[in-house]
């Protein structure tokens, strides 16, 4: 498995280290915005590094999507299903790296929130900006509360529940890849599918009761979308190894 | 060692492989023949267990092709399926993380033969160098059954000896070899034995030696009698 998981990572490593060189051009940015008192800089910096966030979380899942896609439907392929491997063990590398992969992506942009807030709210002068922060926020939403255990549940929830959509679009893929193979309308059927399990799960996580408290609420959420990303997985892997060809 | 049983791929309308039943023993070099499309690469897929069959079973000695079997039997494909990022030497490794069997040194070996550098970036080798590559990496490997699909394709004719010295190399008593070419002279220097496979049918399998003394014909002949008019002769 170690094996495996090793070649995923290096699949997607050089997508990862662009990524990564991007986000430190706009810590720059950012950081010669604060050193040099311009307040336009700054803001740049800021608004980069919070579409990077995003962008950077989402682009984790689409690089093992891809990947599954291109070992699925390319020669490349028979470099891993040549190999005496299960279709478990070669899907659960996937997962895993992409778990890794969110993890530390999730991990690091927080690191990197938290430092360049830290040193925003350092200057007195700057101040103002987290108080416009907070108070947007507020006006989106009363209820939110943007302390470290509120926002360690919520990038839990979000990680989990982003793992759980890939896994999803795994399940997808495996079907047009396997059973729809060859078929019309194979895209069209596979994007429905995708959108349905997605709708269920939706509809199963907003039976967590919200009298639970946020960070239960979050937590809970979190799990219950990893117990789901782990039954796509085993269905997944099944249909894989009954029906798939390379 | 390898058998397939009553086996059939078809996708969608067309028929690739049309109930072929084998039986392949170790000990011998077998020539898969056959035009384009006759479903040789098909057959030899569903054996390496990476295409599902529609029907019938391929067994490696006894068992049906899965995990298992993917220890001993050693495919090359005729297209290339490397990693872009990977060197000549990453696709080494790759094997020996994988393939108990693969000896890193052997490999190097017939790098070195081949005039091959482990260094060179795969995606800038030609094809007659990835060609040579393949069949490095496939007969590093110490396995029991070497499927070699088309593996003369896009070689120069001195490219074509080493690999021919490599194969024959690998030939020993207990191992079984299986190769598809158009190349029919070529392959009649090598294989012992020949399968003769038409529009997804097997048409037979012949001992050469035996084909050779009883019908006085060349492997080359009885392909031109079979393939060339269209009729089948006894």
């Amino acid at each position: 498995m170690l094996r495996l998981l090793k070649y995923e990572l290096r699949k997607t490593l050089f997508a990862k280290l662009v990524l990564l060189g991007i986000t430190f051009v706009a810590e720059a940015v950012f950081l010669a915005g604060f050193w040099g008192n311009r307040e336009n800089t700054l803001l740049i910096g800021a608004a980069l590094l919070f579409f990077i966030a995003l962008i950077g979380i989402a682009l984790m899942g689409i690089l093992s999507l891809m990947t599954l896609h291109r070992d699925m439907n390319t020669r490349q392929g028979y470099m891993l299903f040549m190999t005496p491997n299960s279709c478990y063990r070669i899907l659960g590398a996937k997962v895993i790296e992409c778990g890794i992969s969110l993890l530390l992506a999730g991990a690091f942009f927080f690191a990197l929130g938290l430092l360049d807030f830290s040193l925003l709210l350092g200057k007195d002068s700057n101040r103002q900006i987290w108080d416009m922060f907070t108070q947007i926020i507020h006006a989106v939403n009363e209820q939110v509360v943007l302390d470290t255990p509120h926002i360690s549940a919520l990038i839990f929830s979000m990680l989990a529940a982003w793992l759980c959509t890939v896994t999803t679009a795994y399940l997808s893929d495996v079907v047009s890849s396997s059973l729809l193979n060859g078929q019309k309308a194979n895209w069209i059927i596979t994007f429905l599918l995708f959108l349905v399990l997605n709708y269920a799960i939706s509809k199963l996580l907003t039976l967590v009761p919200a009298s639970l408290g946020t960070i239960t609420v979050l937590l809970l959420q979190g799990v219950v979308s990893l117990v789901l990303a782990g039954i796509m997985y085993v269905i997944t892997a099944r249909l894989m190894d009954k029906y798939l060809s390379v | 060692m390898l058998e397939s049983r009553e086996l059939t791929k078809k996708f969608g309308a067309k028929t690739a492989v049309d109930r072929v039943s084998l039986k392949l023993e170790a000990g011998h070099i077998y020539a898969m023949l056959g035009p384009n499309g006759s479903g040789k690469t098909t057959w030899m897929k569903m054996a390496a267990g990476l295409i599902k069959p529609t029907a019938g079973d391929v067994l490696f000695a006894g068992s049906p092709v899965g995990i298992a079997s993917r220890r001993d039997v050693a495919y090359m494909s005729t297209e290339p399926y490397f990693y872009l990022w990977m060197t000549v030497e990453d696709a080494g490794k790759y094997y020996a993380d994988f393939f108990e069997d693969f000896s890193m040194e052997r490999f190097l070996s017939m790098l070195r033969s081949m005039d091959l550098n482990e260094k060179d970036k795969i995606k800038n080798l030609s094809s007659g160098m990835v060609a040579k590559m393949k069949i490095a990496l496939t007969l590093a490997r110490d396995a029991k059954v070497y499927m070699l699909d088309e593996p003369f394709n896009g070689i120069d004719l001195l490219a074509r000896d080493e690999i021919r010295t490599a194969i024959l190399h690998a030939a020993v008593p207990e191992k079984l070899l299986l190769l598809s070419s158009h190349l029919v002279e070529e392959m009649e220097a090598i294989a012992d034995r020949a399968i003769f496979i038409r529009m997804g049918k097997l048409i037979e399998v012949r001992d050469l030696e035996e084909m050779r003394e009883t019908d006085g014909v060349s492997m080359a002949d009885r392909y031109r009698a079979i393939f060339g008019h269209g009729e089948v002769q006894a």
